[in-house]
């Protein structure tokens, strides 16, 4: 469940101007090398997160009514309340730690690559020569010696913010009500309610479909929910069709097969 | 293109052995030979066994399987799964060993037997892979196609009763419907997964299932012929059927 007092890291689309700034900080105070990619017509590189890329900034570009727009959204673990990957997890290896931040235990993770299939943000991924799964730590080791995640402090605009979540889920609210008022009607905060809340935080001046979120996501226990009652009832279905088929007496299958 | 670590060749072959074995098991169960039942309980473990080792191979850290088995996670499915194997091989193993079958054993291993050829599709149910978890049918799919390969390979190994055929090519049928089902109600979200399947990457694997793996055994029973090439026939669309499911769930993740 997610505390008052939790680690949370705000971003506020409306300032970004796309520099990635946070991407190469990531990289450097994570030890993380570089990405040998290909030119695929974006700037936006590289083109998915990986187990050597925690953060990227994602770019949403194209044409609407004659006018350019280009977007910039965060991408990189959520850190959610009611987190998949955690929840996948066979070993417990993904776990949440004190103030809402999820982290693997590289001494732990079995490689099974659960939580890769689960996390609805596809910010989990398998780190083949070491055998476990790499994400983000919402700089752990750093927000609990205070100070601020290496994202967020190299952000030159403001767009990206540290604090406890409920005064940023506070700040986020107040900056929609003004960017409603400045003319910006579909600005929203995403992230209250995804995956039972999660601790990085969006303001967006679209619906958060237009960059790509994910919207109406059920958590995992809701899936498992699901996927196990769907099995009890064809298990319970199938099983009686087999049990009928395989008692009907020869003659009433009207072969002469013998 | 499929993603780093992507769950592959490993785990297909462990889906659709350990479905296999499974489903012969409690599909001899239903039979009125002691001898099926036996031969069944072996093919089962047999499956379990191998599959077991095949996911440990899989690991990114096989050596630390062991960390599956001492905790208690049951909202994860992987977890769960897991457990259900090892007391399955359990159960079955003293099956093979003891002459007299006590009636509570037999119930237990079956449901846990049960339950190793059902988490699989619940396993990739919960997942965040549209193909997989848009619709409700992976367990159905999965169920059905273990009693057709189970049915298939007891009587390509010497099982002659006449429902056999039956029941495998019945299933066979059922898990095709099913998986017709299946591929128009995900289409929507997963569009590019489908794709691959009906023409792309993954056609082979598609269309060899509907067409060897279905379409030939049906007819070859109606026909009343080649009893042990359709058994075959049958068993190969069963891989081929975990193959492209595996895969097709992964279509699009990236990798670079």
């Amino acid at each position: 469940m997610a505390n008052a007092k939790d680690y949370a890291i705000l971003f506020d689309a409306s300032h970004c101007t796309g520099c990635r700034a946070c991407q190469v900080a990531c990289k450097q105070w994570n030890d993380l090398p570089g990405e040998a990619t290909e030119n695929h017509g974006s700037y936006e590189n590289p083109p998915s997160l990986s187990a050597d890329t925690w953060l990227r900034m994602k770019f949403t570009e194209g044409v609407e009514g004659g006018e350019v727009f280009w977007d910039f959204t965060r991408d990189a673990c959520m850190h959610c309340s009611s987190a998949a990957c955690v929840e996948s997890c066979p070993t417990a290896a993904v776990h949440y730690v004190e103030g809402g931040v999820v982290v693997v235990d590289q001494d732990w993770c079995i490689g099974c690559r659960n939580c890769v299939q689960a996390c609805p943000y596809n910010a989990i991924h398998f780190d083949e020569g070491k055998g476990v799964v790499q994400k983000c730590t919402l700089c752990y080791d750093r927000v609990s010696n205070g100070l601020p995640p290496a994202c967020v402090k190299a952000c030159p605009t403001g767009a990206l913010t540290t604090g406890t979540l409920a005064e940023l889920e506070a700040a986020a609210q107040r900056r929609v009500a003004q960017l409603k008022a400045a003319g910006y009607p579909a600005a929203n905060v995403y992230g209250l309610s995804e995956m039972g809340g999660t601790h990085v935080l969006y303001v967006l001046l679209k619906h958060p479909s237009t960059y790509g979120l994910p919207t109406g996501l059920a958590t995992q226990r809701q899936k498992v929910t699901s996927g196990w009652l769907s099995a009890g009832i064809a298990a319970a279905v199938l099983g009686l069709a087999g049990t009928w088929w395989l008692s009907e007496r020869r003659e009433e299958t009207g072969g002469d097969r013998s | 293109m499929t993603a780093a670590g992507e769950w592959g060749i490993w785990i297909v072959l462990y889906f659709w052995l350990a479905a296999m074995g499974g489903g012969a098991f409690l599909i001899a169960l239903g039979l009125r030979d002691e001898r099926a039942k036996r031969s069944g309980a072996f093919l089962a473990f047999l499956g379990i066994v191998i599959g077991a080792l095949l996911l440990i191979v899989d690991l990114g850290q096989p050596a630390r399987f062991w960390h599956l088995l001492v905790g208690f996670h049951p909202v994860s499915v992987m977890w769960l799964g897991s457990v259900v194997l090892a007391l399955a091989g359990v159960g079955l193993f003293l099956l093979l060993v003891l002459r007299e079958w006590p009636g509570w054993l037999v119930w237990a291993t079956a449901i846990l037997v049960l339950l190793v050829v059902g988490y699989t599709g619940v396993l990739l149910m919960a997942t965040a892979r549209p193909f997989w978890s848009a619709s409700p049918l992976m367990p159905w799919i999965f169920l059905a196609s273990a009693y057709t390969t189970g049915a298939a390979l007891l009587v390509l190994l010497g099982n002659h009763e006449p429902q056999l055929r039956r029941v495998s090519l019945n299933f066979a049928v059922v898990e095709a419907i099913l998986v017709a089902a299946h591929l128009i109600w995900v289409y929507p979200q997963a569009t590019e997964a489908i794709r691959a399947m009906l023409t792309g990457e993954l056609a082979w694997a598609f269309w060899g299932f509907a067409i060897l793996g279905v379409a030939l055994p049906v007819i070859m029973e109606l026909q009343r012929r080649a009893e042990a090439l359709a058994a075959v026939l049958v068993l190969l669309g069963g891989f081929l059927l975990r193959y492209f499911i595996v895969y097709a769930g992964q279509v699009g993740v990236l990798r670079f």
